[in-house]
């Protein structure tokens, strides 16, 4: 996008105060020309300017940031310049005024406020004004020609150049504050790059003339780093470990082995699910489940635990089909596009709503989550503080036009998708016919191997003789000689037909269901229908003996199929679709069902056959008889005439064409096996070209065409909007030239290659600071979904930068190696405490210069989030099941609601169930209708993207860590399991403060506690411990 | 952190609301300027407020305006013919039917005159003391977004309902109960589930309280379940004792942190809270008469009179804000009347139009108007055109909300619908304009009243909002 436009957006582009100062000029105004106003001006004042506010300011003002038509009216000269049509008054002559044409409706073109009629007493009042001149004294509204680049913001800064081997001087940082030689020497590079966090924030320290706090002891580092890196407290065996570990290494070593747990990955693998807003339900009216939703979040613990790279994490989430089609467990990472919530009431009765909106939800998660970016903010006009126009923002929608939510199948392990592949491709390749000549070796030992086994081995059919058969509906069935059931008398609408026979066999492979004319049935049948047709909805197959139990059918094949009414409907479990055989009526045909598994038999085995024939219009079996085999799949399948004929004919004299039948029809019916016998699909919650607006296409949808949204209404569309994003980083592509428009798959892709590239100056100080203000409980910017004039600026600048190109260059993107970094530092590693720091020392300075902690003089005290309390409850009592993966455990019951949403009660939940232990990445969370526990310690909405989490202290919440069940009943385990170990009640004491304190307790605390504990019990006593800010806050 | 005794002390005895508290606990609060409840203004925010508490009726659904508050005589003209949009309007569920009128008798009633229907023959009676939005208007057809609209302004899930806006900006009144009070259908949540009393991405302690008034529990977690035994109330008073000496100790190691005082202190007031809330929520204090007159003795009215009876218990008490919800979400026992206005709508009214006439009369004989705000209103209207055989489908275009009480000018209306009551002609009004006057009355400008949020200055009106001057005093 031309850089001009940009600068052109708005006049509050320089800065946020220069919009403040915009917003409040209209009531400066106001208030000075109070003193000495004559009467037309105090008529403005009075009536006019409310008017003009509060039916035009809206799309024709600096403070809206729009002019619409070109036109402003906060201003004299903004009507007196006038839009695109010119003045928008005439003083005097109301009715050559444009203004007042507009608002009484004269023509059909020009008819303002757009929605809604002004009132007849306000445009009197119009008229009024202009016929008494115009008066209007109101000074003009300077709108500020921004003189600056848009690039020049620091989040949109190139990067430096340097990497960790170059002279720190390239960030340009020595020159601007006249660092010194002595800084130099210090520079990060000629140390280690660990020592460059300390570099620059004891630098900044220096610079307010602060010293840093001293770093904290090894029992509170321990604590720190594993509720920071596991969402869990060490055991007391690990502090002791630790406090004793005399090497010099002690606390790198520590930091590994962290990194390499498991526990590392679901820890925070639930940061980036906030950032996402993922739940594994819908929200909204109709809020229902996601049975497959987990697997993405399977997915992010997993890309944690492997150290994923940054890049690649990008690109897998957005466009992994494109970027890894081979990997296609990869799939699951689509899961990142669907996380936000679905308003599937919208998506039914307002679809071109839901359609803008449901990408909104995409957009701004996406842009957000890697970028930083509040490009959502350009949704009804160009953004009102940053160079993102609503065109940028239409294109980011564009990305995503050609897909929709829903369940998404994949396999698991690529090598079975890859033989998934194969197989589907020579199933192909056979319906095509395409084996000519040239065949594979592959394709010709199938073949070959297939036609031996038909030859060796033909499927011997046995006859099957009913012994008991009826029809639901009142038809009467005959057994004839032949064995075959005849249907006469009374013909009803449906039927279905129930027929046992006894199985002379001793293995049971597949059934055959043959249908016959005869001269009772119109047109000689096989069916009861005017025509002779039949329709058969659904077959079920039986297995009787000492119990009952229906066989799996694989899969069926017919010598003959109606168009459109295939053998396969007959097992699809949809009462609607049937299998027919119009309109070769009046001769015999046939069908096999194959079973999963062959069956074996007893003496007294019984086989049912149930023949649902619901279609309706008396499309019934007329005369019908089965047989069963024990012979193999493959040759035991019905073969097409063609093949048969074929077959008959020894291979050397077949023509080109029937060897190719029987080519074609042995490998596809082995494919077809193989294929049958790969383990089943996975699936999970994702985005993909087959769904739109949540339902299931049969075929892949063609790109929705997205418009500029006039003021974000989808009744004003705009210029179409091809795929694209932000044009203000020139560096790189604002919009994206896909070589195939049809193929949304390539916008996804796009977007990611856009995102994920190195001269990207978002991405990387995104994802930098993310990390960074899950460590320190604050980012350097302290805004991590926001890089933009609204969010914060960096209190460190160069650090950010500095750890933004290290990471993209010299770690290459591991969020591990970033960890390391960070946790190595010794800036990470101050107390958060001023205990024990003299009261005139440095401490005393730094919290009176710098009370917030801006500039890191010491280590932010935190609480413990949701998670983490519950979650160190359950390892603390003892009970705590470290299962990986898998389903969600829903922690609630479930009863059916008045629509789609059911209705959830936690209280019910049985905290003593298995399901109750494991940990909470792993709870079901219900969007709209949230855990109340988790919710009171500030388990976040998520409707929306929750950067970082809040911070609550109420007296509700205090009742809820004071009473509510989970901690009782864990206060209970562990109280039980303290009394089990250890008989006195002050080595219990003393046990339960370690575990919860990781300390002895002191004398004092010994005495109150023991006290308690006599009284009130072990239990009452660790409720208190649970609930006491010792435990709640991790200095 | 330094920081003046009495500002902390308002940040934690004001029961933790407020942007000051958003502050101390390092929350990412901005508001224009730096401010808090202030006595000269009578606890307003910006300027002097008129208005302590609210009491918000909510009727889930879309109540029916044209055959309620908005008489249209030009449907009974028109009866019958097909003049509607000839392809279904987004929202819409079907394609819009013949034009329909009111199966109900209208009367013109008060000294102001308004028109009620005969659904409503008890609020019919106390129009005098409302002010009507007669023109009011959804941006959606559907009840999710609506639902939200009407709630937080925005269609989509995520932002703070009102209440929450007014506890983040003003706290609580009192210690003793919760500050923003939900009390749902008994027959179940509404649209969005929790979605409309969320917080959003304000800190949780503003969200509503869901209060049960099934259970023996009305706030959750108040007291232990009884099946933890050694969790009796001995426990629990001599445990708030031992548990605050911990936490003494503990701070006094950790000095210099205003967020350990303040869960010291939050210990305190559940101590409190415990004593009082019980009481708060026992109806059975009321007289006989006062039930009488709300219509707890009837099975009709009974649900939606004991949760009225309640709301004024509350607000009486110091709760700041409390939802009273008439109808849970789906398709029967609520305001969408879809499949007939004639055997729908009239069950549904007649369950909450003697609660609510009580309840307002109860305020003003109790004095309790001189501060409090009594709210009517529901997520959209209907069309003036019949679905299937006489029900009427969604419409955003106009429906109708009522305020009464303090600040208000009793017996006036503002706006007016069309000529079918389809759209909004004259004085439309959005939620924006709603709230923006609600938070008027509370001594906050809608304006103001911001929470920093990726990269916006969040607000409960968005961009948008008008303080009906029309309908104040």
């Amino acid at each position: 996008m031309p850089v001009n436009r940009i600068r052109n957006l708005i006049p509050g582009f320089l800065s946020v105060a220069a919009v403040c100062l915009a917003l409040a000029l209209g009531q400066l105004v106001v208030a000075q020309d109070a003193v000495e106003t004559t009467a037309e001006e105090q008529f403005f004042v009075d009536q006019i300017q409310p008017l003009l506010k509060r039916h035009c300011y809206e799309c024709h003002s600096h403070d809206a940031g729009e002019f619409g038509g070109g036109l402003s009216l906060d201003s004299k000269s903004g009507w007196q310049k006038g839009g695109d049509h010119g003045a928008a008054v005439v003083p005097e002559k109301p009715d050559d005024s444009l203004l007042i044409k507009a608002v009484r409706r004269e023509s059909e073109d020009l008819q303002m406020p757009p929605d809604e009629r002004l009132p007849k007493k306000s445009v009197a009042l119009l008229v009024e004004w202009i016929e008494q001149g115009a008066v209007d004294p109101r000074k003009p509204v300077t709108q500020s020609e921004p003189t600056s680049d848009p690039l020049d913001w620091w989040s949109l800064r190139p990067l430096p150049a340097a990497t960790v081997a170059a002279d720190i001087g390239d960030f340009g940082y020595i020159a601007d504050h006249g660092a010194k030689t002595a800084d130099l020497d210090r520079a990060p590079h000629r140390q280690s790059p660990q020592a460059s966090i300390d570099f620059f924030v004891d630098r900044q320290l220096k610079r307010a003339e602060l010293t840093p706090i001293l770093p904290a002891d090894r029992r509170t580092l321990i604590r720190r780093a594993y509720f920071d890196l596991h969402g869990l407290p060490p055991t007391p065996d690990e502090v002791d470990a630790f406090e004793n570990d005399d090497s010099p290494d002690a606390w790198g070593k520590l930091v590994d082995r962290l990194l390499a747990s498991p526990l590392y990955g679901e820890r925070w693998a639930r940061h980036w699910l906030d950032t996402v807003h993922f739940a594994d339900t819908h929200g909204c009216e109709h809020d229902v489940f996601r049975p497959n939703a987990w697997r993405y979040r399977d997915y992010v613990i997993d890309s944690f635990n492997r150290d994923t790279s940054w890049p690649r994490f990008i690109r897998e989430q957005l466009a992994a089909d494109h970027f890894f089609p081979e990997e296609s467990h990869l799939i699951a990472a689509l899961g990142f596009i669907a996380a936000g919530p679905l308003e599937l009431s919208r998506a039914s009765t307002a679809p071109v709503t839901f359609d803008y909106l449901d990408r909104d939800d995409m957009v701004t998660q996406t842009m957000a989550a890697f970028a930083s970016s509040t490009a959502n903010c350009a949704r009804c006009h160009d953004h009102k503080f940053d160079p993102i126009t609503q065109e940028d923002y239409y294109s980011l929608q564009a990305v995503f036009a050609g897909i929709g939510k829903g369940d998404v199948e994949f396999d698991a392990d690529p090598a079975i998708a890859s033989q998934r592949r194969h197989y589907t491709a020579l199933i192909d390749q056979a319906n095509r016919g395409q084996f000519d000549s040239s065949l594979s070796d592959e394709v010709a030992s199938i073949a070959s191997g297939w036609e031996d086994l038909a030859s060796k081995h033909p499927a011997v059919w046995t006859t099957l003789r009913p012994s008991a058969f009826v029809s639901s509906d009142g038809a009467t069935l005959k057994r004839l000689e032949d064995d075959s059931l005849l249907a006469s008398g009374h013909r009803p609408d449906t039927d279905t037909y129930t027929i046992s026979a006894p199985l002379p066999l001793t293995k049971l492979s597949a059934v055959r269901l043959e249908v016959l004319p005869d001269e009772s049935l119109p047109f000689k049948g096989p069916g009861r229908c005017d025509n002779g047709n039949l329709h058969l909805n659904e077959v079920e197959i039986y297995l009787n003996d000492s119990e009952s139990r229906r066989l799996k059918i694989r899969g069926a094949v017919a010598d003959w199929d109606q168009a459109g009414w295939t053998i396969a409907h007959s097992l699809d479990s949809d009462v609607k679709t049937a299998w027919g055989i119009y309109p070769k009526v009046g001769e015999a045909h046939h069908a096999v069902f194959e079973f999963e598994a062959a069956a074996t038999l007893k003496s007294d085995s019984q086989i049912t056959v149930v023949l649902k024939q619901l279609h309706g219009g008396s499309h019934l079996i007329g005369r019908c008889r089965l047989y069963v085999t024990d012979a193999d799949g493959a040759a035991a399948k019905v073969v097409p005439q063609a093949v048969a004929a074929a077959l008959r004919v020894s291979k050397p004299e077949r023509t080109a064409e029937q060897q190719a039948a029987v080519i074609s029809f042995a490998v596809k019916s082995v494919a077809e096996q193989k294929l049958a016998e790969l383990p089943a699909l996975s699936s999970v919650y994702a985005a993909s070209k087959f769904y739109s607006r949540s339902a299931k296409l049969a075929q892949p949808m063609t790109p929705n065409v997205v418009h500029v949204l006039h003021r974000g209404s989808i009744d004003k569309p705009g210029a179409v909007a091809g795929p694209g994003s932000l044009s203000v980083i020139t560096a790189l592509p604002g919009r994206f030239a896909v070589s195939d428009a049809a193929d949304e798959m390539l916008r996804r892709a796009a977007l990611a290659e856009w995102l994920a590239a190195p001269e990207n100056p978002l991405t990387w100080r995104s994802v930098v600071n993310r990390v960074w203000a899950y460590h320190f409980g604050r980012g350097i910017c302290d805004t991590p979904n926001d890089f933009g004039r609204m969010g914060g600026t960096p209190s460190h600048p160069e650090l950010l930068d500095w750890l933004a190109v290290w990471f993209r260059d010299d770690a290459k993107g591991s969020v591990k190696e970033l960890h390391r970094l960070i946790l190595m530092s010794q800036t990470y590693q101050r107390k958060s405490g001023l205990h024990g720091e003299s009261e005139a020392g440095a401490a005393d300075k730094a919290r009176n210069v710098d009370p917030n902690n801006r500039l890191l003089w010491r280590m932010q005290r935190r609480s413990l989030d949701a998670e983490s309390f519950r979650d160190a409850l359950l390892q603390i009592s003892g009970r705590i099941d470290l299962a990986m993966y898998g389903p969600g455990i829903q922690q609630f019951t479930q009863s059916k609601g008045a629509q789609a949403t059911p209705k959830l009660d936690y209280d019910a939940f049985d905290w003593k169930s298995a399901a109750a232990a494991r940990r909470s990445i792993y709870r079901v969370v219900w969007r709209g209708i949230a855990d109340p526990f988790m919710e009171s310690l500030d388990f976040p909405d998520l409707g929306l993207l929750t950067p970082q989490r809040g911070n609550s202290v109420s007296a509700l919440q205090a009742l809820t860590t004071f009473n509510n069940d989970f901690v009782l009943h864990h206060s209970e385990v562990l109280a039980d399991k303290l009394t089990s170990e250890y008989p006195k009640v002050d080595e219990q004491i003393r046990q339960a403060c370690r575990l919860i304190y990781l300390r002895e307790p002191t004398a004092n605390e010994r005495q109150l506690l023991a006290e308690y504990a006599n009284t009130h019990g072990l239990a009452a006593t660790c409720r208190i411990l649970f609930n006491s800010n010792e435990f709640l806050f991790v200095n | 952190m330094q920081q003046p005794r009495r500002q902390f002390l308002w940040n934690i005895g004001g029961g933790f609301g407020g942007l000051a508290a958003a502050q101390m606990l390092d929350q990412d609060a901005v508001s224009a300027d730096n401010i808090r409840p202030n006595p000269e203004f009578n606890g307003g925010l910006h300027h002097p407020a008129k208005v302590k508490r609210v009491i918000q009726l909510f009727m889930t659904g879309g109540a029916s305006p044209m055959d309620t508050f908005d008489y249209k005589p030009e449907l009974e003209r028109l009866h019958g013919q097909k003049l509607g949009p000839a392809e279904k309007p987004e929202g819409f569920t079907a394609p819009a039917g013949a034009i329909m009128k009111s199966p109900f008798a209208f009367k013109q009633h008060g000294e102001c005159g308004q028109w009620v229907s005969s659904v409503f023959p008890h609020q019919a009676e106390v129009v005098d003391d409302m002010a009507f939005l007669m023109a009011m208007q959804s941006k959606t057809n559907v009840h999710g977004p609506a639902t939200y609209m009407m709630n937080s302004g925005f269609l989509l899930p995520g932002f703070p309902s009102m209440g929450a806006w007014i506890s983040y900006g003003l706290g609580n009144l009192t210690d003793n109960l919760p500050t923003f009070v939900v009390l749902p259908d008994a027959k179940g949540l509404p649209y969005n589930q929790k979605g409309p009393f969320s917080s959003g991405f304000l800190p949780a302690v503003h969200q509503g309280t869901v209060i049960r008034t099934d259970g023996d529990q009305p706030v959750r977690d108040l007291f232990a379940d009884p099946k933890h035994a050694f969790a009796s109330r001995a426990a629990d008073a001599q445990g708030f004792d031992l548990l605050n000496k911990l936490n003494s100790e503990h701070a006094a190691m950790n000095p210099d942190d205003t967020r350990l005082e303040a869960r010291i202190r939050s210990y305190e007031l559940a101590a409190k809270m415990q004593l009082s809330a019980p009481e708060a929520f026992d109806v059975a204090k009321e007289t006989a008469e006062t039930h009488k007159a709300y219509g707890t003795d009837n099975p009709v009215t009974e649900d939606f009179a004991r949760r009225c009876l309640l709301a004024r218990r509350l607000v009486e008490r110091g709760t700041r804000f409390v939802q009273v919800w008439s109808g849970p979400q789906g398709a029967t026992g609520n305001w969408d009347n879809h499949g007939s206005i004639p055997n729908e709508l009239p069950p549904i009214a007649a369950s909450v139009d003697q609660p609510i006439a009580a309840l307002l009369r109860d305020l003003k004989a109790r004095g309790l108007f001189e501060d409090t705000l009594l709210i009517w209103t529901t997520e959209f209207g209907r069309t003036p055109f019949a679905q299937g055989g006489d029900g009427r489908d969604h419409n955003g275009g106009s429906f109708v909300t009522w305020l009464a009480g303090a600040g208000i000018k009793a017996g006036t209306s503002y706006g007016q619908s069309d000529d079918w009551g389809y759209k909004a002609a004259e004085g439309k009004t959005y939620c924006y304009d709603f709230h923006a006057t609600v938070l008027h009355l509370l001594g906050i400008d809608h304006k103001r009243l911001t929470f920093r949020q990726s990269g916006i200055d969040r607000r409960l009106t968005d961009v948008h909002g008008h303080v009906v001057k029309e309908i104040l005093t």
